[in-house]
């Protein structure tokens, strides 16, 4: 299996290969499918068939301890202990789409897999350090916003990271354009929490009113 | 001069805040974290300690200002206070720039500019008190107008250095971006690849698909005008249950602000041999409308 | 799907954190109920008592849900996968007064205005944290 980020040519070779058989594939048009619009409906309508997978699905929360090999030794905010498996199919998140080498210990995670009989999870997605903060942006920089989080309006830093960091106006489509952030608005927050300064780096920042 | 005389009330009134808010806040031990006292004493309590003993200090010093203006000693010991901190904002500005400040008791960024300022306006404070000749209050009662135009000037000044009270300039703020526009950057060319993940998670393609996609995005790459986004997923037909890659390809530019039906080409792959996986999704997933019977 | 199916609202749903944890996390509290942790499948309701919808003020963008209080059961369906989860009320939240008319759509068929917020757990179970926001359907 290739290495997700590898420059090399069997790198390329495998992406040209999935291309081919990605434009290859069918093509599904948004149409009219279930109606979503009763509620009841939707509820009695048939659950895509769920994978006993799904059903079982596994989480684990904390920092990393440890790295060995392609386990994350992670230590639970309570107390608890998990060993997180990390495959060729798992997707890691560290503010962008990334791979395990980005993931260092001290890092904060939330994971999703499933259980084995092992006592790991084997996981599928993997988000590292990241957070969700409801702010009110109180500065605008050049490089940052600062925000307010919370009931105190306790002083977070948010840097906009160049190539990366996209808005949303109230709910329309991401974009690169970050010039109508407001002093003032409430901003939904994604982003990765940087451990080492305690400021988050920006993945998309939903301004509201 | 008034603003010599007047030096006194003003630094002990400025001391006695900031010293209380370190010695009684609530929140010290959470500032004295931030700081580099904690790699300096090398221990979280000794920080917080240290912190609490600056601030009583700094409550000493200003209770001796307010009560003795016209002695030289309590001018020499804020001066001195303003000298510490200076040097203390200069070894962690240079050791550690990202660290807080811990001058104030509530939570502060990097240490800046405005940091330094405020120290060197201790120092002065300091210096001008030692060559106070009359008691501030006798001062006060002789020229209170003017005295209270002094004081009213240099809380200003103390508030333009203070980052607990920005609230008060946000309208000043939102004026001067009204004026000179925003500093933040604006939009590049194509969509980014948020934006397309957003669309395709939106799209009848990905309700569909939902069967079997098991991860998150895994990898994405451009190709000609597409955008390719690969996820990871486990495909139960036939005789096992197997490892796949399913691959999504939209048009790079389209966003759901500009297409929100996007056509979306959808294809499984077998991870182990390599081979797209014959898979009707609609029909998977339940979507598949029945034809109407003529 | 072992709780309810009775509908009671719709709309979107976003992800917060709550309880001890790392980063900014770690000064979020244990939410309005006092048992709110991340790993756990809770739940954020916009009317979980009077003081929380005085807050959330859900009404000012026409959504008028009802009276929900700690500890109260919900199956939080993903309009788009189907997939389910069941939450405890543990919290108040999300602001939905300052998210007014913001919606998310699944092919075509869109939720309006933010009235549920689940905890990285439960948001896990029905979709991708780095998604943000969900449409979903709720039942009790």
């Amino acid at each position: 299996m290739t290495n997700r980020q590898d420059p090399s040519a069997r790198g390329l070779d495998r992406r040209r290969f999935l291309t081919t058989a990605a434009l290859g594939g069918a093509t599904i048009v948004g149409a009219s499918a279930l109606g979503g619009l009763d509620p009841d409906a939707a509820f009695a309508a048939p659950t895509p068939s769920l994978d006993p997978a799904i059903a079982r699905s596994a989480f684990a929360e904390g920092r990393i301890t440890a790295i060995k090999g392609s386990v994350l030794e992670v230590a639970g905010s309570y107390g608890d202990h998990h060993l997180i498996q990390l495959t060729n199919a798992t997707s890691v998140w560290k503010l962008r789409t990334t791979t395990a080498e980005a993931i260092n210990v001290g890092d904060g995670l939330y994971a999703r897999g499933v259980d084995m009989p092992d006592g790991t999870i084997a996981a599928d997605a993997v988000w590292v350090n990241i957070v969700n903060l409801l702010c009110t942006v109180r500065g605008i920089a050049k490089d940052r916003l600062h925000l307010a989080h919370g009931g105190a309006g306790h002083a977070v830093v948010g840097r906009i990271v160049p190539q990366t960091t996209t808005a949303s106006y109230l709910g329309g489509a991401l974009t690169s354009d970050l010039t109508r952030v407001r002093i003032g608005q409430s901003a939904q927050v994604l982003g990765a929490w940087r451990p080492e300064d305690d400021t988050i780096d920006i993945a998309r920042i939903t301004v509201g009113h | 001069m008034l603003i010599v005389d007047l030096a006194p009330l003003l630094c002990g009134a400025l001391l006695a805040v900031t010293g209380a808010a370190k010695l009684l806040g609530r929140r010290t031990a959470q500032v004295a974290a931030n700081t580099v006292l904690v790699r300096v004493l090398g221990d979280g309590h000794r920080a917080v300690a240290a912190l609490r003993a600056v601030g009583a200090a700094e409550t000493a010093v200003a209770a001796a200002l307010l009560a003795e203006p016209t002695a030289t000693w309590p001018g020499a010991a804020t001066a001195v206070l303003g000298a510490g901190f200076t040097g203390y904002l200069a070894y962690a500005r240079v050791t550690a720039p990202e660290s807080s400040c811990g001058c104030s008791a509530r939570d502060e960024g990097p240490i800046g500019v405005r940091s330094f300022l405020r120290a060197a306006l201790v120092l002065a404070g300091g210096v001008l008190s030692t060559v106070a000749g009359t008691a501030w209050w006798a001062r006060a009662a002789g020229e209170p107008g003017w005295s209270a135009l002094t004081a009213a000037v240099a809380a200003g000044a103390v508030a333009a250095l203070s980052t607990d009270l920005d609230r008060v300039w946000l309208p000043w703020r939102r004026l001067r971006l009204r004026l000179f526009g925003t500093p933040l950057p604006g939009a590049r060319g194509m969509a980014p690849v948020e934006a397309s993940v957003e669309l395709l998670e939106r799209s009848l393609a990905w309700q569909a698909s939902a069967p079997i996609v098991r991860s998150a995005l895994l990898d994405h790459w451009d190709d000609d005008g597409w955008r390719v986004l690969r996820f990871a997923g486990v495909y139960e037909g036939g005789r096992r249950a197997r490892p796949v890659s399913v691959l999504f390809a939209l048009d790079r530019t389209a966003t759901v602000d500009s297409t929100p039906h996007p056509a979306v080409r959808v294809s499984v792959v077998d991870d182990r041999t390599e081979k797209p996986v014959p898979v009707d999704l609609l029909e998977l997933s339940g979507l598949r409308e029945p034809l109407p019977l003529v | 799907m072992a709780c309810g199916s009775t509908s009671l609202w719709a709309g979107e749903t976003t992800w917060f954190c709550c309880g001890s944890s790392w980063g900014p996390c770690g000064s979020a509290g244990t939410g309005a109920c006092g048992t709110c942790q991340s790993n756990a499948h809770q739940a954020a309701w916009p009317n979980a008592s009077q003081a929380c919808f005085d807050i959330t003020r859900p009404d000012l963008c026409g959504e008028n849900m009802a009276r929900r209080g700690c500890g109260s059961v919900m199956n939080v369906k993903h309009q788009c996968s189907g997939a389910t989860v069941c939450v405890t009320v543990a919290d108040c939240g999300p602001r939905t007064q300052s998210f007014c008319g913001e919606s998310t759509c699944c092919n075509g068929a869109c939720r309006t205005n933010r009235v549920i917020d689940l905890t990285p757990a439960a948001f896990s179970v029905i979709g991708n944290l780095s998604s943000g926001k969900l449409p979903v359907y709720i039942y009790e």
